[in-house]
């Protein structure tokens, strides 16, 4: 249905009210988490977006105390699983076991069965156990036995992998990584920051605890409007044409960067782009998409999606180089 | 009776006397010799066997005087011949000598003689040949000393040649001449006269174009017509573009916020922000809101851009701040 100039404003005040949540809710994880404002900007654009997220970063940033702090502040339940070389996908999802007393196989459910999970070096699992996670990921659901069982919404993966020792690792596929929304790559906090973390752990009592600010009821509500926040049809073609310049740079006079990509952005890069920028807009509090939303969650989007070639390798060209190049390229609307 | 006889002898002897030196003219009318260069070899080695034949002048320009080297075969008794001249001449005063040289060999231990030659000499046409025979030569073919008491050497390994800059000579000369070529080549471009560049003859400027673009969109009635959308992205466009061109700005591949922000540090472009932030906030929401701004406020945007574009606008003379190509060709 045509959206008119009316209902966008109506969408627009609307969202406008519905996401108040956002600030209160970076508010409140601001409490014990220091700095790292761009992890939960990540995290919460994947809870909206229906995406998850695979986080990049050296041990002791944070990430498992980001999650932790979301889910307390969501209402949710929490679940945290390390991943290890002699995981099996039935730690993960769950299994049958024997019930002598009853004389029957009932389930006993994994870790899988809460609304966030907390997939720690998913890349030290070997594959089986990985792509178990990746299908109940995709599907949102798990089937143990005969019976299915749809997992709890929101259901959010934040999944980490460490970029350092690399030895004894399996690394994700790229067919798997591309079922991630986001990959988002944390860096360390600031000299301020990790000032103020010190001071933190060392008095307790200056942070106080994470309160529920929401239920998980009101984020599937958060959903329902960001599914409904405008994307005029410029923003779209925007979109497409980053896309497209990671498959054919050529035609985007890029020709330069032909050599160094081994292969571009999937459709579902194009989607995800689509639905991230739409909860960027959400969260920023507009009804509408602007080319700033597309850009500012696009690196996130993307990074995982484009292929280098063995010659960007050996240049130490980085997928972030190249979608820089294409963004500078790129005409905004 | 004794008398008798010893008158007759000395009468022979007169006659003899008489006569011999006729005999040893005819026996002189070719002096043939046969030369070896040694006469001691080891086993192997190679002699080379010199045969001459002398002959006058006037010989050498009888056309029926005719002097025949002997052939010799491949083999002679405890010789090999190895190898043969060709038959060569030169003079000497009133000599012609005529010469062949012969290579041999010799496997065979011992002292042995070089059998002698015979030449074939024709005084005349219809005259029979004559023989004339040079002298053998002994030749003695030496053993080489092996002491059988000492074991077996071992065959010597494959020595290699000792490196000469002459095995390179022609591909050093090739290279020579493709430096000297390629130095002259290079010269030859460096000296030679550069053409003129051709100076292009600034006709309009970038702010003299959106000038005349935010004229035509002014006349083209376009949000008078309801296309709103259009109008807008137009108008930013327009002046993007003049961004782009007049201060070297990317600012058609900039979003309104980053175009704020990179402007800052031309001075006379960041002194109209706020009318810049303002007129590109209405445009997004026109753009990508489907907001419908009043007539006042399309009104008051195109005047936005103009006061912009007449406060930016460079004096007379070569384009100010940062300026790239200030100046453009209509096309």
């Amino acid at each position: 249905m045509e959206n008119t100039s009316s209902d966008i404003r109506q969408l627009n005040e609307k969202i406008h009210q519905a996401s108040a949540f956002v600030d209160l809710l970076t508010m409140e994880l601001g409490k014990v988490i220091v700095g790292q404002r761009y992890m939960v900007e990540r995290l919460l654009i994947g809870l909206l977006a229906q995406g998850h997220v695979l986080l990049e970063g050296v041990p002791g940033l944070a990430k498992t105390l980001s999650i932790k702090s979301l889910s307390s502040a969501i209402n949710a339940k929490f679940s945290r699983i390390q991943f290890t070389p002699d995981l099996l996908p039935a730690d993960v999802v769950g299994t049958m076991i024997y019930n002598q007393q009853k004389n029957e196989f009932v389930v006993r459910r994994g870790p899988i069965f809460a609304n966030f999970i907390l997939a720690d070096e998913i890349n030290r699992a070997p594959a089986k156990v990985q792509s178990a996670l990746l299908e109940a990921m995709q599907e949102r659901q798990i089937t143990i036995g005969d019976t299915t069982f749809k997992l709890d919404e929101p259901f959010l993966v934040l999944a980490t992998q460490n970029p350092i020792e690399q030895e004894g690792t399996y690394t994700l596929p790229e067919a798997q990584v591309d079922r991630f929304m986001l990959k988002v790559v944390i860096g360390y906090p600031t000299k301020e920051e990790e000032k103020q973390i010190i001071r933190q752990n060392l008095n307790p009592e200056l942070s106080a605890p994470i309160r529920p600010i929401i239920q998980p009821g009101d984020i599937l509500e958060a959903r329902k409007l960001v599914r409904e926040v405008y994307m005029d049809e410029k923003i779209e073609k925007y979109i497409l044409d980053i896309v497209f310049a990671t498959r054919n740079p050529e035609e985007y006079k890029l020709n330069k960067l032909k050599p160094l990509i081994a292969y571009g952005g999937s459709p579902r890069a194009s989607i995800n782009l689509a639905w991230a920028a739409k909860a960027y807009a959400f969260m920023k509090r507009r009804g509408y998409v602007i080319p700033e939303d597309v850009r500012n969650i696009c690196f996130d989007v993307m990074r995982h999606r484009v292929g280098l070639t063995y010659e960007a390798e050996a240049e130490n060209v980085t997928s972030e180089n190249i979608l820089s190049e294409i963004l500078n390229a790129v005409e905004v609307p | 009776m004794y008398k008798q006889q010893v008158i007759k002898r000395i009468f022979l002897w007169c006659i003899l006397g008489l006569l011999s030196p006729f005999s040893l003219l005819a026996q002189q009318a070719v002096d043939v010799t046969a030369k070896a260069d040694t006469n001691s070899i080891r086993i192997g080695e190679q002699i080379k066997l010199q045969l001459t034949a002398t002959l006058t002048a006037q010989q050498f320009k009888d056309a029926n005087f005719k002097v025949l080297f002997p052939v010799l075969p491949d083999s002679l008794a405890h010789f090999e011949v190895v190898t043969r001249s060709s038959l060569d001449t030169s003079i000497n005063q009133d000599q012609h000598i005529l010469h062949q040289t012969f290579t041999l060999t010799s496997f065979d231990s011992g002292h042995w003689e070089i059998p002698p030659m015979r030449f074939e000499v024709f005084t005349g046409a219809n005259a029979a040949p004559d023989s004339a025979v040079t002298l053998p030569i002994g030749v003695d073919v030496n053993t080489v000393a092996v002491d059988t008491t000492k074991a077996f050497k071992p065959i010597k390994a494959v020595q290699t040649v000792p490196w000469s800059i002459w095995d390179y000579w022609l591909y050093l000369a090739i290279g020579a001449a493709a430096v000297l070529i390629i130095g002259g080549l290079i010269w030859y471009f460096k000296s030679r006269p550069k053409k003129e560049p051709v100076i292009k003859v600034p006709t309009v400027t970038p702010y003299e174009i959106a000038i005349a673009d935010l004229k035509a969109l002014k006349e083209e009635k376009v949000w008078q017509q309801g296309d709103i959308k259009q109008y807008y992205t137009r108008l930013t466009d327009i002046l993007r573009t003049y961004f782009e061109h007049q201060f070297g700005i990317a600012a058609l591949e900039q979003t309104s916020e980053e175009l704020l922000q990179n402007i800052k540090p031309v001075t006379k472009l960041n002194q109209q922000r706020d009318k810049l932030r303002s007129l590109l906030s209405i445009a997004d929401l026109a753009k990508f809101a489907k907001l419908q701004p009043t007539a006042d406020e399309h009104e008051g945007c195109m005047q936005k851009a103009e006061e912009i574009l007449e406060w930016t606008k460079p004096k007379a003379g070569p384009a100010e701040e940062t300026g790239s190509d200030a100046t453009l060709e209509k096309a």
